[in-house]
């Protein structure tokens, strides 16, 4: 596990410096470069924490006058892709399809990708082989052992050699499923690293806030959309919300979960994630996206009237976008007050410690 | 009205017996079911079970002070209201890095938005949960309940110090950072003022 | 069913009762109000137990058929028709209000009382040779509680309970959504039917206990009892440990709601994570309390058809007890997602795949009594058939889900309904209907159409595969449980499963027709109607059994091993 961390690390921290270096002193967002903007954005930033309501574009507006509005403007809500983080509709007409609603949907999780692999090549193979045994054996006593073709039956009540092989079979099968099932635990327990971009999901009677508290600590509060407004923006009804929880896809992020009211669940089935969210604690875990996207999730524990409406939408953007819209929302990258533009790229090690 | 059988003297006595024994079992596991709010307060307090965090003595903290090798790790502060705290509440710096083993200050800022007093009382736990253990609280606004007047902001310090026990510990390998959360809620008012109760 | 047994013959009978002490009975209040005989009070928990049975099984009618579409369609109508307001939310709340009544009703009004106060109360004392149960009034108090408890339930549906009437905190009730979340009464009401019920279940559980270990007829060792017994046996005791668990932990939560206690509140202290500990150390068990009755009647039934012993006795037995033991450490793999660390759940994975070895041997000792056996296709054979097949369905997709890692997915979702209703729906109700036709000819004296049950029994099983299978898949695709609409794509999957639901309602019409068959021109039945591989000490008995049976105890004798539980004269 240990030389697996260090590696990790090592991929993490090329990661986060290549992200900061694309975006930092290039600047991408092309107002980036003025190094008053985000210092002028901290502001607003820390009243918006203080009420968990619109911490959105209009807040960061009057702050930053037109280069921030220009950025607000940059970020328009990713488009979903159909069949891809979100459940399959069988009746869609394309091939395939049917079969896929019968099955997980596609992981963009390293660990997603491996629990898949562990439920499709073992515990799928395993369940439906002994299930087909059972049925196998059923039919076999059904049709050899029934009164017309054996009237007289056996007395036997005893092998001793079969019952032994029946119980130590089982747990033999069972270490080979505790195998890669205590490796996929270790695996989803693996700590995110100091400078995983951390969000906090806040579970609501009954909406969603994400906040980004090192991001100027803004709270993005996500309702869900009505049937109308998503079909309308070509989203799934029931999924689709009007604020995302919007993440850099590529690099380690530091999901923190907890609730304001009764327990909420944070859970999106394409990134195999669920984690509850308990009011009075904080839960964490850690979370890579493979790639960028829209996930859709639900929230996954019964929470009142509109549990079933309190939908979760996970938007995963490169780097330097997800700064972008960071910017938007009135927040500021880490580091980015801190350290001269010619310097965070060389030191992106720093950046977390310089945050505070 | 008819009923079995009556049973020999000794077969009912022997009955009750069993019943008795059979009962008290049940009883025994009614009172573990009580006994369990305290028993499973104290077996988190011990073993820091759900990240929950040590209190440590003077004298601890300076052991482990002494234990101290130098290494750093980062800690994160979250705060967090309740449905029904009329408070901001907030860390006064979201990250720290500091020396495994000495002591650190860290603050949190509250202010009442109301415009009545309230008294708030504040839960915590630690993330990565297995870091529970080895965080040591030495004083902290959590041990006891906050009064804040209307519109009274107060800067509140927590003051910890991270064992360096927790180097040795294989579940804490590849732990770089531990986030100390807290969540006020209101404290429940005195039984007086709570007339909803009754219906 | 309405009057047992002696109801059917007493014309038939009459001259010859009147002078038999042990067919006097009392009359019709004192015998049915105040009975003390376990076979009328037995009877009282079956009708009472299918009764909750309609109940429960409308209310999941109700659900199948708001969710065969996307959107609401009629929970508004119910809304208002128990008396909530005609906004979406009281819409919305009905919902939780329904998987809550019909989860309750399930487990603590149906399950239960059918196998352990129906079945387990008729065939205890007949199979171990007692005339009566230990404690025959408490028996009768038992079954009162149990009823009070069904009433308090109903009556929760009728007033406020925050977003609406009724209780909508699922069956687990968990805190703070049933303290803080939920105002009202009918929380407390849900609460305090669940302390009658389970105040009613201990004081059977001590009258169990007792009766197994001393009311024994001479001979009867603990290790010639037949399977069914051990089942109850282990099932009293996990109820007697369990139950009251749940007891202190409801308890608190009716004075978190109404005294200002903080036990699960974390602003006084207290922690919601505790209150699911102990819920799930209770509920764990109670999964077991659910099938091991399941499991005694299918090997009593399994060997009565293959004319042939069980196979593996001893390991029949013991197995049972491993999973009752082994049931109550493996509770939290319950709370996969509430905030584990990596060492509990690693645990309780390991812990939990282990149940799969003792159930693993009764799956395959049930298969070996059929090994070289002589079978024939009764109804209560085929009902047993069934059950070992989708109980396996059923155990294996447990499997799956006790892996941690995997249920960061599954948890919560249809698939999880998917499992608990194979080993429940088509496990436990599968056993009930087979132990039902199985002990039918000896409770009513008459039999029931062999042709009916058969086509009861093939129209369930299509109806339940179908409205179950494909919640597997629903759950796999994302769809969360406990929720009244969706998104389209899990449309298609939730239809099927309706028409599933149609299909297992137009069967149950088989079963009632046949009752109401077998009591109105049923067959007599003989004292033993399954032939030689019946040879538990029930059929030794008349069909019916007298009011009071074995006022001279039969004695069993050590000729016999014991695979054969009837006296030597038999």
């Amino acid at each position: 596990m240990g030389q697996r961390d260090t590696r990790m690390k090592k991929a993490i921290l090329a990661a986060v410096a290549a992200g900061l270096a694309a975006f930092a002193p290039l600047s991408v967002v092309a107002e980036a470069a003025a190094p008053a903007a985000p210092v002028a954005a901290e502001a607003p930033a820390a009243t918006t924490a203080a009420a968990p309501a619109d911490a959105a574009a209009p807040a960061a507006a009057p702050a930053a006058a037109a280069p921030a509005a220009d950025a607000a403007s940059a970020y328009t809500p990713m488009a979903p892709t159909k069949g891809k983080g979100m459940p399959t509709d069988p009746t869609s007409g394309e091939p395939g399809a049917m079969l896929k609603s019968m099955h997980f949907q596609d992981q963009y999780s390293a660990n997603g990708e491996y629990a898949l692999w562990m439920h499709d090549m073992i515990l799928l193979p395993v369940i439906t082989a002994i299930s087909l045994l059972v049925l196998g054996l059923l039919l076999y006593v059904v049709v050899r052992f029934n009164r017309r073709r054996n009237p007289v039956a056996s007395k036997t009540t005893h092998n001793t050699l079969i019952e032994v092989v029946w119980t130590i079979v089982p747990v033999i099968i069972l270490v080979i499923i505790a195998v890669p099932s205590i490796t996929l635990l270790a695996r989803q327990y693996e700590t995110p690293p100091a400078d995983a971009v951390t969000i906090k999901a806040t579970g609501y009677q009954w909406y969603w806030g994400y906040s980004y508290p090192d991001h100027g600590d803004f709270e993005v509060v996500s309702n869900m959309l009505d049937e109308a407004a998503a079909l309308k923006a070509g989203e799934p009804h029931q999924l689709a919300v009007d604020k995302r929880m919007v993440v850099p896809a590529g690099v380690p992020l530091r999901i923190q979960t907890t609730a304001s009211d009764v327990i909420h669940a944070f859970a999106v089935p394409s990134l195999w994630f669920k984690m509850d969210a308990v009011p009075g604690r904080l839960n964490e875990k850690l979370l890579t996206i493979k790639e960028p996207g829209v996930y859709y999730g639900q929230c996954s524990e019964l929470c009142g009237a509109r549990h079933g409406y309190m939908p979760i939408v996970v938007e995963a953007l490169p780097p330097a976008e997800f700064a972008a819209w960071v910017k938007a929302q009135g927040g500021s990258m880490p580091g980015e007050e801190a350290a001269a533009p010619a310097a965070a790229a060389a030191a992106p090690a720093a950046a977390p410690a310089a945050a505070s | 009205m008819a009923s079995a059988p009556p049973l020999s003297p000794d077969a009912a006595r022997s009955n009750l017996r069993t019943g008795a024994l059979a009962f008290a079992g049940a009883l025994a596991m009614l009172g573990l079911g009580y006994a369990s709010v305290p028993l499973y307060r104290l077996f988190c307090q011990v073993t820091g079970f759900g990240g929950t965090t040590m209190i440590a003595s003077e004298s601890k903290a300076r052991a482990a002070a002494a234990a101290a090798t130098g290494q750093k790790i980062s800690i994160r502060f979250d705060a967090t209201t309740a449905m029904g705290m009329p408070w901001t509440f907030h860390p006064s710096q979201a990250t720290d890095t500091v020396t495994i083993g000495e002591r650190d200050i860290a603050t949190y800022v509250a202010r009442n938005d109301s415009n009545q007093p309230v008294t708030g009382v504040a839960t915590f736990n630690v993330t990565p949960e297995q870091a529970g253990k080895y965080f040591n609280k030495i004083q902290c606004f959590c041990f006891t309940e906050q009064t804040l007047q209307p519109g009274q902001e107060v800067t509140m310090p927590v003051l910890y110090f991270v064992d360096p026990a927790m180097l040795d510990d294989p579940n804490m390998k590849g732990v770089e950072q531990i986030t100390l959360s807290y969540t006020f809620h209101r404290a429940e008012e005195p039984l007086a003022a709570a007339p909803s109760a009754t219906k | 069913m309405a009057t047992t047994a002696e109801g059917f013959d007493i014309h038939h009978d009459h001259g010859h009762d009147a002078h038999d002490h042990a067919d006097h009975k009392p009359g019709f209040f004192a015998r049915w109000f105040m009975s003390t005989n376990h076979k009328d009070i037995g009877t009282m928990y079956l009708i009472f137990a299918i009764i909750a049975g309609i109940v429960g099984g409308a209310i999941s009618g109700i659900m199948r058929v708001e969710l065969a579409e996307p959107g609401i369609q009629y929970l508004q109508w119910w809304a208002q028709f128990m008396g909530g307001g005609n906004d979406l939310n009281t819409a919305l709340h009905m919902w939780n209000v329904f998987i809550t009544a019909h989860g309750l009703i399930m487990v603590f009004f149906m399950v239960m009382p059918a196998m352990i106060g129906g079945f387990g109360n008729w065939f205890v004392p007949l199979m171990i040779g007692a005339p009566d149960m230990a404690f025959p009034r408490m028996n009768n108090v038992s079954f009162w509680l149990t009823v009070a408890g069904f009433f308090s339930l109903l009556f929760s549906l009728f007033v406020p309970g925050g977003t609406g009437p009724g209780a909508g905190t699922g069956w687990t009730v968990y805190a703070p959504l049933s303290t803080s979340g939920s105002k009202g009464p009918a929380v407390d009401f849900a609460i305090f039917s669940l302390h009658l019920a389970g105040a009613g279940s201990i004081l059977g559980a001590t009258n169990f206990i007792t009766t197994i270990f001393n009311m024994r007829a001479p001979g009867m060792t603990l290790h010639k009892m037949p399977l069914f017994v051990w089942s109850v046996l282990v099932t009293a005791f996990l109820l007697l440990l369990a139950l009251p668990v749940l007891a202190a932990a409801i308890t608190m939560l009716l004075t978190d709601r109404n005294f200002g206690t903080t036990f699960f509140d974390p602003a006084g202290g207290g922690d919601p994570v505790l209150y699911q500990h102990l819920f799930w150390f209770f509920g764990h068990p109670e999964v077991y309390i659910m099938i091991l009755p399941g499991f005694g009647m299918i090997s009593q039934i399994v060997a009565t058809f293959s004319r042939k012993p069980v196979f593996g006795y001893l390991g029949m037995a013991y197995a049972m007890v491993a999973i009752g033991v082994v049931g109550f450490i493996v509770w939290a793999h319950h709370m996969y997602t509430v905030g584990l660390d990596v060492n509990t759940k690693m645990y309780f994975t390991a812990a939990t795949m282990v149940i799969a070895v003792p159930t693993g041997v009764k799956i395959f000792s049930w298969i070996a009594t059929m090994w070289g056996g002589s079978l024939q296709f009764k109804s209560p054979m085929v009902w047993s058939l069934g059950f070992i097949f989708l109980f396996t369905v059923g155990g294996v997709t447990g499997v799956v889900l006790a892996n941690g890692g995997i249920d960061d997915n599954l948890h919560d979702t249809y698939y999880v309904v998917a499992h608990f209703h194979y080993v429940l729906s088509m496990g436990a109700v599968f056993s009930m209907f087979a132990g039902f036709y199985y002990w039918f000819p000896k409770m009513s004296g008459r039999m029931h159409s062999e042709l009916l049950s058969h086509l009861h029994f093939w129209t369930f099983f299509v109806g339940v595969n179908v409205i179950f299978f494909p919640q597997h898949f629903l759950g796999m695709n994302g769809m969360p449980r406990r929720y009244p609409d969706y998104a389209e794509a899990f449309h298609f999957w939730h239809q099927i499963s309706t028409y599933g639901y149609y299909i297992m309602a137009g069967s149950m019409v088989f079963f009632f027709v046949n009752i109401l068959y077998a009591l109105a021109a049923g067959k007599k039945a003989e004292a033993n109607p399954w032939g030689e591989g019946a040879t538990t000490l029930e059929w030794t008995l008349p069909s019916p059994p007298p009011y009071h049976q074995f006022e001279t105890l039969p004695v069993i004798t050590d000729a016999h091993d014991y695979h054969d539980h009837r006296p030597a004269t038999a």
